[in-house]
């Protein structure tokens, strides 16, 4: 037994925190796992169920090839190994939102076996981090229940999403910070989205998420573990990080007070309260957990056949890590900037790489998509295949920002232009009363500027380049349309001779 | 036999499965477990041959899959008949938490 003294000389920043996370996702399919009944939400409780997925005798599920399908590619963008062979078990426990008294599930042949998912943080607080993938298994999905909080009312249960396809995806505890794992969670959500298998909606429980957390603690050449907590029903990612931050310190205080480790207590089941924001513990089941899984004799197994894996894997396409890199490589962007890009979605990816193949620059392509596209979409809660702009169009935009001929503050009242009114970059520059100003243009403006300001010529003569700043701004009261850096770069020539 | 099924196994599964069995019948019940279990114990016995894999079901056939389409569902004045207790819209249970 470590002393109270001992403890005590332990700070929070030397222990490692460790955390493996569960993330249920709800596959997007028509159908139900094992019946033809809908997966739809909001409609009337109990209208989308029928022998199947209420586990009437003498009903026989059948399992649907989408949420083969979609296990697969998920299983395949997380770099999984897939089955060949794969099969379903039950998990038996009762609870009145279960109507079979089981579950079906997997157990020792999921569809998706070991993986992983590298996580970086865009601004750079940890360094990247490998997150092993356990493995991924298909399962169903159970009711809902609608209780009295004062439990004196019978509760209600809807059955409508009982048999709903989930894929729980269960990840290594391999992650050492809350932060890390929302992180990691943001780009498990990314891919999902990119790849087309989930909506992850949180907030229709699309995707939800469990943690399970402890601490190692090295003392004495020796490393100790605190007892292992699982936060059940992380409803958003936020959430989930502040649980998870939480419970790493209330585990620290609760080591600290009574020296408990991972041998002295069973594992707990924990709650996240919004309202005390801390982590409190769910009442204790009066038994461990026995689910006496077995094969589920209504259901064969399934082969997986290389071809059909192959065929899977050659829709996937491109995913957000492989995209970054080449954002970063091929268009010469910072990293912070390609991950605002990519998590936009494949949509603001493809605008974005039409508009700098167009324009011809990756830099100015990307200032303007994550600046003035997306505050847009921002601004109007739009995606971007509303916006009024193409790609097309704001190419040619940006075609005349990068020559030079259109300076960035008149280029910005064109492209508002744009979207109010759908112009082209031409008819929105005529309406703004901009023409081509050109070079013999340029350089009359530029001698009445040197010949009106001796003063400011002679600054510059000495030496002090940047008040030609001062003369750039009496050339747009002359002229707005002339280009400020044109104008700047032939006076400094002028004022030198040449 | 190794490790013979105890009554108070037997009470455990029992409850586990939402089963009542009364304190005299267990040691009966435990009696007839042993039975079963002494029997897959004379199964495991065999000697097989190396390539015989394991099998999880009682037929060989496998792939039976259906496509994602939507067929209608059941009536709900229908299926709710089927429930001890429903007010025509939700099934009710006692209240879970009490
Ligand atoms: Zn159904």
């Amino acid at each position: 037994m470590i002393s109270e003294s001992q403890r005590e000389a332990i700070k929070f920043e030397d222990v490692t925190v460790i955390i493996g996370l569960e993330v249920h996702v709800q596959l997007d399919t028509q159908s139900k796992l094992f019946c033809g009944c809908s997966t739809d939400h909001g409609a009337d409780p109990n209208t989308q169920t029928c022998p199947v997925c209420t586990g009437q005798p003498g009903s026989l599920p059948v399992i649907n090839q989408r949420a083969l399908e979609l296990s697969i590619r998920t299983g395949l963008a997380l770099n999984c190994q897939i089955a060949r062979y794969t099969k379903w078990d039950r998990k038996n426990y009762f609870y009145p939102d279960l109507p079979k008294g089981y579950q079906i599930s997997q157990f020792d042949q999921p569809i998706c076996g070991p993986g992983q998912l590298s996580v970086t943080d865009a601004k750079e607080s940890f360094p990247p981090r490998l997150v092993n993938i356990e493995r991924a298994h298909l399962e169903e999905d159970a009711g809902k229940s609608v209780h009295d909080d004062a439990g004196r009312a019978k509760s209600k249960i809807d059955l409508n999403r009982t048999g709903t396809p989930l894929l729980e995806i269960v990840t290594k505890p391999d992650m050492r910070s809350a932060e890390e794992a929302k992180a990691f969670l943001n780009e498990l959500k990314l891919i999902l989205t990119y790849v087309g298998v989930s909506d992850c909606d949180m907030q229709h429980g699309n995707l939800r998420c469990d943690g399970n957390i402890n601490l190692h603690i090295d003392i004495d050449g020796e490393t100790i573990a605190t007892p292992i907590v699982e936060i059940k029903n992380l409803n958003s990612f936020r959430n989930a990080e502040r649980a998870l931050s939480y419970e790493a310190v209330r585990q620290f205080d609760a080591w600290q007070e009574d020296g408990k480790t991972i041998g002295d207590a069973p594992k707990r089941t924990f709650g996240w309260s919004d309202a005390k924001q801390e982590t409190v513990p769910q009442r204790e089941k009066e038994e461990a957990a026995d689910y006496r899984y077995f094969p589920d004799p209504d259901l064969i197994a399934v082969t997986i056949s290389e071809q059909q894996i192959e065929d899977i894997q050659s829709t996937i396409g491109e995913l957000p890590p492989q995209i970054r890199e080449r954002l970063k490589a091929d268009y010469s962007l910072k990293q912070y900037d390609a991950d605002v890009i990519v998590s936009q979605g494949r949509g603001v990816v493809d605008y974005f790489l039409a508009v700098a193949d167009g324009c011809g620059s990756g830099k100015v392509a990307s200032n303007w998509v994550s600046q003035e596209v997306l505050r847009h979409l921002g601004e109007t809660e739009t995606e971007i295949d509303q916006y009024p702009v193409g790609a097309e169009k704001l190419t040619e935009l940006l075609k005349v920002v990068v020559s030079g001929d259109l300076d960035q503050t008149r280029a910005k009242d064109v492209l508002a232009e744009m979207v109010e009114s759908g112009a082209s970059v031409a008819e929105a520059s005529d309406k703004l009363g901009i023409v081509k100003v050109d070079s013999s243009e340029i350089d009359s403006l530029c001698q009445q500027l040197i010949d009106e300001n001796e003063k400011v010529v002679n600054q510059i003569k000495e030496g002090n380049d940047k008040a030609v700043g001062r003369l750039i701004g009496a050339a747009r009261k002359i002229n707005p349309n002339a280009n400020p850096g044109a104008v700047k770069d032939r006076i400094l020539a002028m004022i030198a001779g040449e | 036999m190794s490790n013979p099924v105890e009554p108070q196994q037997v009470q455990q599964v029992a409850k586990l499965a939402r089963i009542a069995i009364s304190e005299d019948s267990l040691a009966e019940s435990a009696g007839q477990l042993n039975q079963i279990l002494g029997y897959v114990q004379q199964l495991q016995a065999v000697e097989l041959p190396a390539d015989v894999k394991p099998f999880f079901g009682a037929i060989e056939s496998v792939n039976a899959i259906r496509a994602d389409e939507n067929k209608p569902s059941t009536d709900r004045e229908q299926i709710l008949k089927n429930a001890p207790d429903s007010n025509g819209e939700f099934y009710q249970v006692p209240p879970v938490f009490k």
